[in-house]
């Protein structure tokens, strides 16, 4: 393939109508292959558009976007089978049950049926969800929904999984399962692109970080690296801080 | 292809959660279409059926009296008693049953009418013919009428205008008949009047008709096809709030994020609810054909053109499914797409002629209703229904329904166009 990155963006450029500065300005990001890598941002420094766009759910002004070597400009047909996104929201229908969401999802990405119901097997095993199986999601706990919006995302074995905050609102139980199973999905192969508010979640199982703000990196290395730089700071929630600065952004 | 049969096992499957939705799509418009038409029928029943109870007390023994009494018979108008428990009444008792208002009109031809007549029209003749200057002095004839003081006055003025047409025409045979005789008597040459009918002017009343055919559909044939279609229309509310929840809850982001296109999601739903819509106009006709005659109404007759039938439920299925992917797109809530979608479609049911047949209604409203997508598909039906109309007829509506759902579909990809965009 010839690229280092499976996700990079070039100077990408987004601006809202009717905003007055723009959400993105000229975000530069490179994700290595491999890597577990968690984009810091306080609110509204523009990272959901940013992922948006990489996952082609919106339209960006300027730049370029790259995933596993393919143009996003190109169309995203070949790039869909690629990556699996496990959005914030809790997206799943919520009259079924685990098993009728999975199974129709999965077929969405064109698994074989029999293929498809040894992986479901495999990942409800996998996140403790197997006697749940049947049960309709809208009976399911905070944790248990957030467990299989992550099966569903992984269900076709992507090479990049994207991941908008997928411990917020579960038990420290449910919290320490998931980031397990992400580092074991990560050292299996697996890119991961991993946002979270949660600082010492980052910390913990990241190999590389990003901080953002006002629509650009401001900062990028491993964690160990950027320890190193701003040795000042006794904890990657100090180091964003610092980087970020304590002013509040709830209206952006 | 096997990746689109999943989006519609999706979409089967959420449909067949949506317990509400269901109710709304399928429970609501029986329970309309049998109550609304066994409610038409019976006020047209009331109307039809109806007779105005009358006394009637004849004490002439002769051709007047009993004529009036079978034409008042043969009229139908009336519902005839002559004796009151078992007896003539009197005068008085006539005045009191009337003024009960147990009957609405009490006759009384007097002895003797007959007799009267033929007096009066012998003098009448005998004098013409000898050249009297002056007519001679008449015996009077008059019936006794009492009317119920509470009848109202366009229906006193209907009553009285018959029966004083009956009598007249009877008083005017009888008379012709009896000039007849009398001049036969005093004339040499023997005329008849058995041939000349008397009445020589014809009011021919006809009702109002489109090629050849009577336009004005029974409860029955109104009733079917315009709940059809309402229960059809009615799919925009399950439909939009599909679109909108999904939306909502981040699974249709999702979707898109998968090897799925926009396109296909949408046609997922064309097809699954364009496949509820035609259950819903298949149950609809077979409550028309054999529900409703269980309750004593006409069984509604589904013309001879099938395919007609079809491709006018099938177009008034894609109007809808288009304006319900339109509210989808449109609305940010799922509120809203239910008010608005609710609100818009009774709009359109009314003034397109679902509750009010379109005939009766002004001309103003008249005019307005031909922009209701509901009046084209009604339109459509009545000519399949009555005019035993096929596909040729019908597809000027079947063509205005199709558009309005493609101008309704491309409504919808520019708003979905402009929310990924910009929002």
């Amino acid at each position: 393939m010839g690229n280092t990155y499976a996700i990079e963006t070039r100077d990408l450029k987004k601006t809202y109508k009717g905003k007055a500065h723009p959400t993105l300005n000229g975000l530069s990001l490179r994700i290595p292959y491999g890597s577990l890598f968690g984009l810091l941002a306080p609110n509204g420094a523009g990272k959901t558009t940013a992922i948006n766009i990489i996952c082609g759910l919106r339209k960006y002004d300027s730049g370029e976007v790259l995933v596993d070597g393919h143009s996003l400009a190109d169309g995203m047909k070949s790039i869909k089978p690629l990556f699996g996104l496990v959005p914030q929201d809790i997206a799943l229908f919520p009259t079924m049950t685990a098993y009728e969401n999975l199974k129709i999802l999965g077929g969405l990405y064109g698994i074989q049926k029999s293929l498809l119901e040894k992986r479901i097997n495999e990942l409800l095993e996998l996140f403790d969800l197997s006697a749940s199986r049947h049960s309709y999601i809208n009976r399911f706990s905070g944790g248990m929904k957030r467990r299989v919006n992550l099966i569903a995302g992984m269900l076709h074995a992507p090479k990049i999984l994207i991941l908008d905050e997928p411990t917020v609102g579960v038990d420290a139980q449910s919290r320490r399962l998931i980031l397990e199973k992400l580092v074991d999905i990560n050292r299996s192969g697996t890119t991961i692109l991993f946002i979270s508010h949660y600082l010492e979640e980052a910390e913990q199982i990241c190999t590389e970080v990003a901080f953002m703000d006002n629509g650009s990196v401001i900062c990028q290395g491993p964690p160990s690296d950027l320890r190193d730089i701003y040795k000042s700071c006794d904890s990657m929630e100090s180091m964003y801080l610092l980087l970020t600065g304590k002013r509040m952004r709830d209206n952006q | 292809m096997r990746k689109f049969r999943y989006l519609i096992y999706k979409d089967y499957l959420l449909l067949k959660r949506d317990v509400a939705g269901l109710l709304l799509m399928f429970l609501m418009p029986i329970v309309l279409v049998i109550l609304m038409t066994l409610l038409q029928e019976s006020t047209f029943r009331a109307i039809t059926d109806a007779s105005v109870p009358l006394i009637l007390i004849n004490k002439d023994k002769g051709e007047l009296g009993k004529a009036i009494d079978k034409e008042l018979e043969l009229s139908g108008v009336f519902k005839i008693d002559r004796q009151i428990d078992g007896k003539v009444p009197t005068l008085q008792e006539l005045e009191r049953e009337i003024a009960s208002s147990k009957y609405t009109l009490g006759i009384l031809i007097p002895e003797n009418t007959t007799e009267n007549i033929q007096k009066n029209v012998a003098r009448y003749v005998l004098a013409t013919f000898s050249g009297a200057m002056e007519l001679p002095a008449m015996d009077s004839v008059g019936f006794v009428i009492y009317v119920d003081p509470t009848t109202k006055a366009s229906f006193y003025t209907t009553i009285m205008s018959t029966l004083k047409e009956k009598t007249q025409k009877i008083e005017f045979d009888y008379i012709l008949k009896e000039i007849t005789r009398q001049v036969n008597e005093i004339s040499p040459i023997s005329i008849s009047t058995a041939g000349f009918a008397g009445q020589q002017v014809y009011i021919d009343i006809r009702d109002a008709q489109l090629e050849g055919k009577d336009m004005v559909p029974n409860p029955v044939q109104h009733n079917v096809p315009a709940w059809s279609l309402f229960a059809i229309f009615f799919i925009v509310i399950s439909l939009s709030g599909s679109i909108i929840r999904e939306r909502q809850d981040g699974s249709f982001s999702r979707l898109l994020t998968m090897p799925c296109s926009y396109t296909e999601y949408l046609l997922s739903k064309a097809i699954v609810f364009t496949l509820v819509s035609l259950i819903q106009f298949g149950l609809m006709l077979l409550i028309g054909v054999y529900i409703l005659p269980l309750f004593g109404t006409e069984s509604l007759n589904l013309g001879s053109s099938p395919l007609a039938l079809i491709l006018l439920g099938l177009s008034a299925a894609l109007a809808a499914i288009g304006y319900g992917i339109a509210i989808g797109n449109i609305a940010d809530t799922s509120h809203q797409s239910a008010v608005f979608g609710a609100i818009s479609i009774v709009i359109m049911a009314a003034i397109g002629g679902v509750w009010i047949p379109t005939f009766i209604m002004s001309d103003t409203l008249r005019t307005i209703g031909m922009f209701s997508p509901m009046h084209w598909g009604l339109s459509g039906f009545l000519e399949i229904f009555m005019l035993d109309a096929g596909v040729k007829a019908i597809l000027p509506e079947s063509g205005m329904m199709i558009l309005f759902g493609l101008v309704c579909f491309i409504i919808a990809l520019a708003f979905n166009y402009r929310r990924r965009l910009d929002v």
